[in-house]
């Protein structure tokens, strides 16, 4: 057992790629939005912005209006969500990217579509802007996460369930750009590894995991599927060993291959397991919706965890759960 | 953790919204709880038709419970539950002496300045919020409250109300006219210029709707949703209306009455 350290000498900062991330802890996409805790902060929230990179809500080609209500409701130790990719289209979107452009931290930008020509129309579409936009006009745009795994879409194919359909979305957008590009990787598959190999084959320079697990949850009188949309997303506690698993199955596969972490990371503890399974960095998602200093709290937990066992950096924790 | 966490130090003070409270009161109604919280941030910035989102103690419930505010009277706010879910059944059990936290206070509020007459329309446990927004109408406003209930049991809440001009409407008759508010509203001589304020289920907001619009009364409409986050992040709660899909939480509680889509 290593002698523990005074937190101060922890050093948190990360790099996730060609990103420098003062701590390994970001938002899970459509989890955490900006502006709203912005409004409902009393200090200077960009100041003090407890994430160290943003990546906001799934943005697609076009306006989406998402699925009919009821969109969510609790489960045991989680929570099903099936908001079904509400957004308003990328122009909107980016029509919106002043507003907030003076946030530090890095933002990675969260792509959603139907088919490969619609993420890379987004991923032109910002591009084209960044090109053309003033210097401090817009955020530091500095990658893109390809969601390929959100379960909620009436498309009738969840494009990471395919590896051939995973790679053509990835090779799209990749043409697009020379930004970082992660692929968001769905657990809804029996080796997850594949898919991860497709998509980096395919030009993603890392990959994040897990997406939401497919459920359903039933009203309790009618005993009809309660979620407008019939089924949902399964996040929370309840899928942190499943997705623990499957981090440490992709990073035992592809060692070399930057890899975030999530699934049900409520504090500093579940945040380090994430790294100890071979995470560089780590989202929180549904402890966003548990209260507005949550991400704040997990920061912080994370740097008393790793002064605890003595580790001075989370580079020190990664991979400790590989291997023999 | 003390300063040694350094530039990462969790800032919790700074959430307006965040508020350990002690329950220091307990009061139940038939199938409704009232619950007096001691809430002097809450208690500050609110205002009638806002809500706040309640932790629900104990392990297995990770989302917090939106509920709107009951009362406000100096430091203490009041919340009107009624058991529908595990969670819902764990706060009508709190005691005097536990805590809770409350996040808030959240969400539009009930225009009501410059309002010579009110009514109020409210079914079930939607009448919460309409209690709060009396005692602001008070000064200056004449009003008058429909509320309906299903049962007797659950009309029993209209005891937890000190409203004076309060008709209340049964299903099964047990308790004031028999029927819903509509049969009440349908009886009442309504000045012109009135303004309608509604709450409650989803039919209830509709018919309301109508016969505001018959009658050529504005109003507003308080909405119920099924909430993650409360704090306009998830985009789980949201309604049709008039300006298109809105978050409860965040463009809501309180609409137009003629933008809804109920």
């Amino acid at each position: 057992m290593t002698a523990s350290l005074d937190p101060t000498q922890v050093s948190l900062s990360v790099e996730l790629g060609p990103l420098h991330l003062e701590h390994p802890v970001v938002d899970a996409s459509g989890t955490f939005d900006l502006l709203e805790h912005a409004r409902r902060y009393e200090g200077d929230y960009f100041a003090d912005f407890p994430y160290a990179a943003y990546v906001p809500k799934t943005v697609t080609a076009d306006a989406r209006t998402g699925n009919p209500a009821p969109r969510v409701t609790e489960t045991p130790a989680g929570m099903i969500n099936a908001i079904g990719l509400e957004n308003p289209g990328v122009d909107a979107w980016i029509a919106e990217l002043s507003t907030w452009a003076h946030l530090r931290q890095p933002v990675v930008v969260s792509v959603g579509g139907n088919e490969p020509g619609q993420y890379a129309a987004v991923v032109r579409a910002v591009e084209e802007h960044l090109a053309a936009a003033a210097p401090g006009a817009a955020p530091s745009i500095e990658g893109y996460e390809l969601n390929v795994s959100c379960p909620n879409v009436s498309s009738g194919l969840q494009i990471g369930a395919d590896p051939a359909a995973t790679a053509a979305v990835v090779g799209s957008c990749r043409a697009e750009t020379s930004r970082f590009l992660l692929a968001k990787l769905t657990p809804n598959v029996s080796d997850v590894t594949t898919a991860a190999r497709a998509a980096v084959d395919a030009g993603a320079d890392g990959v994040s995991l897990v997406n939401t697990f497919t459920a359903m949850v039933l009203d309790r009188d009618t005993l009809r599927p309660f979620l407008g949309n019939r089924t949902g997303g399964l996040c929370g506690p309840a899928i942190k060993p499943i997705a623990l698993r499957m981090v440490a199955e992709v990073a035992q596969a592809l060692p070399a291959v930057p890899l975030v972490g999530m699934g049900g990371i409520m504090s500093g503890l579940d945040a380090l397991e994430f790294i100890a399974c071979g995470a560089t960095a780590v989202a929180v998602g549904a402890a966003n919706f548990t209260g507005l200093e949550a991400p704040a709290r997990i920061v912080a937990e994370l740097r008393a965890e790793l002064a605890a066992r003595g580790l001075a950096t989370p580079s020190a924790a990664r991979g400790l759960a590989l291997g023999d | 953790m003390s300063q040694a966490a350094g530039e990462d130090h969790v800032h919790g003070q700074q959430w307006a919204e965040t508020s350990h409270c002690r329950v220091a009161g307990v009061r139940h109604f038939g199938a409704f709880t009232a619950l007096e919280l001691v809430a002097p941030r809450v208690a500050a910035k609110a205002a009638p038709g806002q809500f706040v989102m309640v932790t629900v103690p104990g392990p297995g419930f990770l989302l917090r419970r939106p509920l709107s505010l009951f009362t406000v009277h100096g430091d203490r706010v009041g919340l009107l539950l009624e058991a529908r879910g595990a969670g819902s059944e764990r706060l009508t059990r709190l005691e005097v002496g536990e805590s809770v936290d409350l996040a808030g206070p959240l969400g539009s509020a009930f225009p009501c300045v410059g309002v010579a007459s009110a009514l109020l329309v409210g079914g079930g446990i939607g009448c919460a919020p309409l209690q709060y927004l009396a005692d602001e109408l008070a000064a200056g406003s004449s009003v008058t409250a429909a509320f309906g209930f299903r049962d007797f049991r659950a009309a029993r809440a209209a005891g937890a109300f000190a409203i004076e001009r309060l008709w209340v409407a049964s299903e099964d008759g047990s308790t004031g006219r028999r029927g819903t508010v509509l049969d009440i509203l349908r009886a009442l001589d309504v000045p012109p210029g009135t303004v309608v304020y509604a709450c409650g289920p989803t039919p209830m907001i509709a018919a309301v709707q109508r016969w505001a619009l018959d009658q050529g009364l504005p109003g507003y409409a308080s909405l119920e949703a099924h909430m993650a986050c409360g704090t306009g992040s998830c985009h789980g709660c949201v309604v049709d209306t008039a300006r298109g899909r809105l978050r409860v939480c965040s463009e809501g509680p309180v609409f137009a009455l003629d933008e809804v889509r109920p």
